[in-house]
């Protein structure tokens, strides 16, 4: 059958359309478009208030900390995880370590090194969303779907910054 | 909604989106790399594919008025400037904040390390955000949108903006069938064993440029 759970792989255009069709509860029941990176704020405001609790006077971590939005967005994300546990379970094609590509066009062999790697990324990576307001869902997917024009340009910088940084590594 | 709703909904939306991420294979960082190098467009496709989707549904919920749209504000520096900041760090981590969670999910570990620097990096901002408020995240021209831009209604726009986008997709794809980005081991590496890749294709060789395979896409 085509697109079967335990197919390796769907078409582009079938993970499109479904990831696009997501708005429809996002805006009907949540009231808002779908987005991945504040939720980040979110945990990252909880884990910062164990140790300085004053961290919830700051007015931009105060209006991450609680409510339906935020929680449902760290939940979104909590579930690409485990929708992508179940997929890969399903189809046989599990990951382990890192992906090869690493070794190829960083010459990265250990996963420490990698990991390191990965946090530098995860670090540069969040700023700029937060900077931006958005990701490449919350720009991207809605803000494009929106015609939000400040969301073409932060699309537009995050393709340049990305293409920028991967010309700098060995071109496979 | 009651929190706890809107987290039940949260999981199970965003247990559909892991499942769309790793079927369609966007969640590997050879992927990612390899759109940004212009050798694999799996990821641009997935990408127009969900905006098209998106501007579709849009045009139909808010034209009938059952939602109200909810854009962004304009910043140009804030957009430039974290958007730059945002691709440099998703060349570096191999994923955007989103598909960081499917990696976890699908089973690599250096991606527990990306989510760790990209919850510093969302701490460094909540206490950066303070000073960059009033230099770079206000003002603006507000929240600017091309269909108020060229005074159309928004559905009429959306719709053309749809029309456009499924032009660009369909050239892309004649272009570059998605099957040959797909890779030996489903991970936009190397040349998939369907279309004549293996063991004996050699690392990063154009999967375009091996055999006759072009013919025998054809032929399927």
């Amino acid at each position: 059958m085509p697109y079967g759970l335990r197919d390796k792989a769907w078409s582009p255009y079938a993970a499109g359309v479904l990831i696009g069709l997501l708005q429809i509860p996002a805006f009907l029941l949540i009231n808002t478009a779908l987005g991945a990176s504040s939720s980040y704020v979110t945990v990252a405001a909880h884990l910062v208030s164990l140790v300085d609790p004053a961290v919830s006077g700051i007015k931009y971590a105060a209006q991450h900390l609680e409510g339906a939005k935020n929680w449902w967005q760290v939940a979104m994300v909590a579930g690409i995880a485990a929708g992508a546990f179940i997929s890969s379970r399903l189809s046989g094609v599990r990951r382990r370590g890192f992906s090869p590509v690493w070794t190829r066009v960083v010459g990265l062999r250990s996963l420490a090194g990698r990991t390191l790697m990965g946090v530098a990324g995860g670090f540069v990576m969040l700023l700029g969303a937060r900077i931006a307001d958005g990701c490449t869902s919350g720009h991207g997917i809605s803000g494009m779907a929106q015609l939000a024009v400040g969301s073409f340009v932060a699309v537009g910088a995050m393709f340049a910054g990305g293409i920028l940084v991967a010309m700098m590594m060995k071109r496979l | 909604m009651s929190v706890l709703g809107a987290v039940g909904v949260g999981l199970l939306m965003g247990m559909v989106f892991g499942f769309a991420l790793e079927k369609s294979r966007v969640f590997e960082p050879g992927m990612i790399i390899g759109q940004f190098q212009f050798r694999n467009f799996i990821m641009l496709k997935i990408f127009l594919t969900a905006v098209t989707t998106g501007l579709v549904v849009l045009a139909v919920l808010n034209g009938l008025d059952l939602v109200k749209l909810s854009p962004k504000a304009t910043l140009f520096a804030a957009d430039v400037g974290g958007g730059l900041l945002l691709g440099a760090g998703i060349a570096l981590a191999g994923a955007c904040p989103g598909t960081v969670a499917a990696q976890i999910g699908a089973g690599y570990r250096d991606a527990i390390g990306t989510l760790v620097g990209g919850i510093a990096g969302a701490a460094l901002f909540i206490h950066v955000q303070p000073v960059l408020e009033p230099l770079i995240l206000t003002g603006g021209p507000g929240k600017l949108r091309v269909d108020v831009a060229l005074d159309m209604p928004y559905w009429v726009t959306a719709l053309a903006f749809a029309v456009v986008w499924v032009v660009v997709l369909v050239a892309l794809e004649k272009w570059r069938p998605w099957r040959v980005d797909l890779g030996a081991d489903h991970d936009g590496l190397g040349v998939p064993p369907a279309l004549g890749g293996g063991a004996n294709v050699p690392d990063g060789q154009d999967p375009l440029a091996v055999g006759d395979f072009k013919i025998g896409l054809r032929r399927e």
